[in-house]
């Protein structure tokens, strides 16, 4: 396929999934929040941390430093709906309706509906007076119609290589997502005062809801929350589809049927050798007892890895960098 | 409450529904209309609208940075046209079609019609849509012309007449078929009773087309070898083009691929698309890029929606263009007085279709004759289109007028006049009154023509001036479209 077009699947799963993903950490949060037992801050700044917009967030809010933190509200908006904001959730609806409409002739009518439709409902003004009244409707609505997305792509498409750039997206993204979100939740632990696993448990429980995995955890752990049980079942989990073992898994077969191991004439060697070796060592990591990983070591290099994945795919396989072939210019 | 009670027919003007001077064979489809509550048709066009918006059937406002979108304006009224009566049109424009063919591949090669004196010889050969670049071009296959928007309109007394050709890059087939596709979720059983003939069968007309002019063999490493499928593209501006909203579509219908300029590179006098398994040759190119910014080594040097070396590899019979470059003289607006001349020179027939009389301001009777009289004339300039550089002398200003002389004593070439034609009419809704007013039409049918002849979209593109007392029907210029049933 054309590796532009490549380029705009890869991207159209990337952003649908952010959109999910923030709508679901978002949600998560308020719920966290609206428990009362921690402050504003130790609960929304790492959100903000983790986006990198700490800067930016400052900036908007004109607030002096000691009442940045004070107000939900206004770190949830500003990730909600400030267009200034890279990850904010409108951004990331709207750039996933860009990319479609970059590749409206790859994407089935019923897929160009669903995101078309979700970017029309992010974009009414009711909607956004609907969340100032009740944001977890908004946030429900938002990841019910990403859903749909990815379902009607599964049920509605040939799943063919443009199919599987949409999915290498949706994956490596998920990926970052877990990886960062389990990151910042283990480094607000370390600065949450005293020791009360009330506190504890309702922090972990608030990660696991917004990675949709409660139920699937309190299986595999008998009820019992720790943080060492939840950091090896986001990280490790083999069968839970948001852990960043399963993610990376799923990722490596996809990119393996765009290019296939043994066809090294084939671009793509490079992106393919560095998945390969990030998917061993994260299984040789898992072999360890847990006591001796150090999860915000562990994190960092998954997070670096994927970041330098996407740039070797960028470059190989989606057009970045153009191929030979400009010899008569 | 009928729907159709208390209609104003404009005088001295034909109605495309209501006009008792066109019954139609059945009017059943009629009475179910006018049996219609003003509230339920109401209804049926907020529906409509939802759809059109929902389905993302929008186009891209030109020069708003914002990014804004609008749908194209729909009236959910049909437009109608009887069986006998497009059966004639379909004649008068294929012969029209094969006619302007000949003209190309005769003004590309022999020039014997301008040897012959039938259409004086500066006014092709000194015309800037004359491209003495591609002089000796054959396009594989011969054919020039694939694809074609001829614009008609009906006058007074509902005779049909030509208003202009479209043979370049002619826009706008898909919202026949998404118009339809509105019809039949909001008055499915009123189509059903009309009888109507399908549109959706453009895509796979085009394709096969596209797939008939497939250079063939030339040289050892270009063209198809027997029993190999062509890869054919649509070729696009991108997404900022205000029609983009067609080349996914039409790409998507047809299944074939959808490519910009960036996509594709020139070796060996090849096109090839850079893909994510390496370059793959491209055989055929739909292209939506005007011919200026095809390919910046001939055409326009600062074109980036181009691709360099693109015109060797048509040059060298390895890649067909639809539509040919070098079209545009062929739809030059003063060549068009000359087409029912082409037309008896190169086919030996009458024209079956009538045009609009046309003054050539380089001829010296007519320009004198437009210069003294632009208060009755419509004045166009042979090289804009979309409604641009045109002027409506019986309503425009003095001061506009007295411009417009300037210009044409100033660039004569450059000018044409016609007589205000009265177009029809056909029953608009308004939705301030929730009544329906007569609103100007035109109709632009499409003409798909491959190796082995033509073949003509029953029906096309029903566009309406939605402004009151308005001539215009461009989308740029306040234009909306209706469904056209041509009736079985």
């Amino acid at each position: 396929m054309i590796s532009r077009v490549a380029d705009h699947c890869f991207w159209f799963g990337r952003y649908v999934e952010r959109a999910e993903a923030t709508a679901r950490m978002l949600d998560a949060t308020l719920r966290l929040s609206l428990d009362g037992e921690l402050s504003t801050e130790n609960v929304w700044r790492p959100l903000i941390v983790v986006a990198g917009e700490e800067a930016r967030y400052a900036a908007s809010t004109e607030r002096p430093s000691e009442a940045l933190w004070t107000d939900r509200d206004v770190v949830a908006r500003f990730l909600t709906w400030n267009h200034d904001c890279g990850t904010a959730l409108i951004n990331s609806v709207r750039a996933a309706r860009w990319n479609a409409q970059a590749i409206r002739d790859v994407l089935s009518s019923e897929v160009w509906e669903a995101t078309n439709d979700l970017y029309l409902y992010a974009r009414d003004p009711s909607t956004e007076q609907q969340w100032r009244q009740a944001p977890t409707a908004v946030y429900q609505q938002v990841r019910n119609k990403t859903q749909l997305t990815l379902g009607l792509l599964r049920s509605t498409m040939l799943h063919d290589e443009a199919m599987d750039f949409m999915w290498l997206g949706v994956l490596l993204e998920r990926v970052s997502q877990t990886a960062r979100l389990l990151d910042v939740h283990h480094h607000t632990l370390v600065h949450v005062d005293g020791d009360s696993p009330v506190i504890k448990t309702a922090v972990w429980s608030a990660l696991l809801q917004s990675l949709s995995g409660t139920e699937a955890f309190m299986k595999r752990n008998a009820g019992r929350v720790s943080a060492d049980g939840v950091a090896a079942f986001l990280i490790f989990e083999p069968q839970f589809p948001r852990s960043v073992a399963y993610c990376i898994a799923s990722a490596l077969s996809r990119l393996s049927d765009i290019r296939p191991p043994h066809e090294e004439h084939l671009p793509g060697g490079a992106s393919l050798m560095r998945l390969s070796a990030l998917h061993a060592w994260l299984a040789a990591q898992r072999r360890l007892p847990v006591a001796e990983i150090d999860v915000h070591a562990l994190l960092t290099r998954v997070v670096e890895a994927v970041h330098a994945i996407c740039d070797d795919l960028a470059a190989e396989l989606l057009g970045a960098a153009a191929p030979d072939g400009n010899s008569n210019q | 409450m009928s729907l159709f009670a208390g209609y104003p027919h404009l005088a001295n003007t034909f109605d495309e529904l209501l006009d008792p001077r066109a019954p139609f064979d059945r009017a059943a489809f009629r009475s179910m209309l006018d049996a219609l509550s003003p509230d339920e048709f109401a209804r049926a066009q907020a529906l409509a609208e939802r759809d059109l918006l929902h389905s993302g059937v929008t186009f891209s406002v030109i020069g708003d940075a914002s990014g804004t979108e609008k749908i194209f304006p729909f009236c959910a009224l049909p437009r109608a046209i009887a069986a006998a009566e497009f059966a004639r049109l379909e004649r008068g424009l294929v012969q029209r079609v094969t006619a302007l063919q000949a003209f190309l591949a005769d003004v590309y090669g022999p020039q014997q019609i301008l040897a012959a004196g039938v259409i004086p010889r500066e006014l092709v050969l000194g015309a800037t849509t004359y491209r003495a670049a591609l002089h000796g071009v054959v396009p594989p296959q011969g054919v020039r012309i694939h694809i074609a928007g001829i614009d008609l309109i009906r006058d007074g007394e509902g005779t049909w007449r030509v208003l202009e050709d479209n043979v370049r890059t002619p826009s706008g087939v898909s919202y026949v078929l998404e118009n339809r596709e509105v019809t039949k979720r909001i008055f499915p059983r009123i189509l059903d009773a009309a009888r109507v003939h399908r549109v959706d069968t453009y895509p796979a007309q085009l394709a096969a087309a596209l797939r008939s002019v497939a250079p063939t063999a030339t040289s050892p490493d270009g063209g198809l070898r027997a029993g190999e499928e062509p890869t054919i593209a649509v070729l696009t501006p991108g997404p900022f083009n205000s029609a983009y909203f067609e080349h996914p579509f039409l790409a998507r219908t047809m299944g074939l691929l959808l490519v910009q300029a960036a996509d594709l590179y020139v070796a060996n006098d090849q096109v090839w698309v850079r893909t994510t398994r390496g370059p793959q040759r491209i055989d055929v190119l739909y292209r939506r890029t005007d011919e200026d910014f095809l390919d910046p080594e001939v055409f326009r040097a600062d074109s980036m929606l181009g691709v360099p070396g693109m015109m060797r590899a048509y040059r060298a019979g390895n890649l067909a263009l639809a539509n040919a470059p070098g079209n545009g003289i062929a739809d030059d607006k003063a060549i068009y007085p000359f087409v029912p001349d082409m037309i008896r020179y190169y086919l030996g027939e009458a024209p079956l279709l009538e045009q609009v009389p046309t003054y050539v301001c380089l001829r010296d009777d007519d320009r004198r004759y437009v210069v003294d009289h632009l208060d009755e004339l419509v004045v166009k300039a042979v090289d804009e289109a979309g409604g641009y550089g045109m002027l409506m002398g019986p309503s425009a200003s003095r001061d506009e007028r007295d411009e417009f002389r300037a210009r044409i004593i100033a660039n004569p070439r450059r000018y044409i006049a016609q007589h205000r034609v009265e177009l029809s009419t056909c029953p608009t809704w308004n939705p301030e009154t929730k009544t329906l007013v007569p609103r100007r039409v035109d109709l632009r049918p499409y003409i798909v023509t491959g190796k082995d002849g033509s073949w003509v979209l029953p029906g096309g593109l029903t566009r309406v001036a939605l402004r009151p007392g308005s001539y215009v029907v461009n989308s740029s210029q306040g234009g909306g479209s209706k469904d056209t049933w041509v009736l079985k």
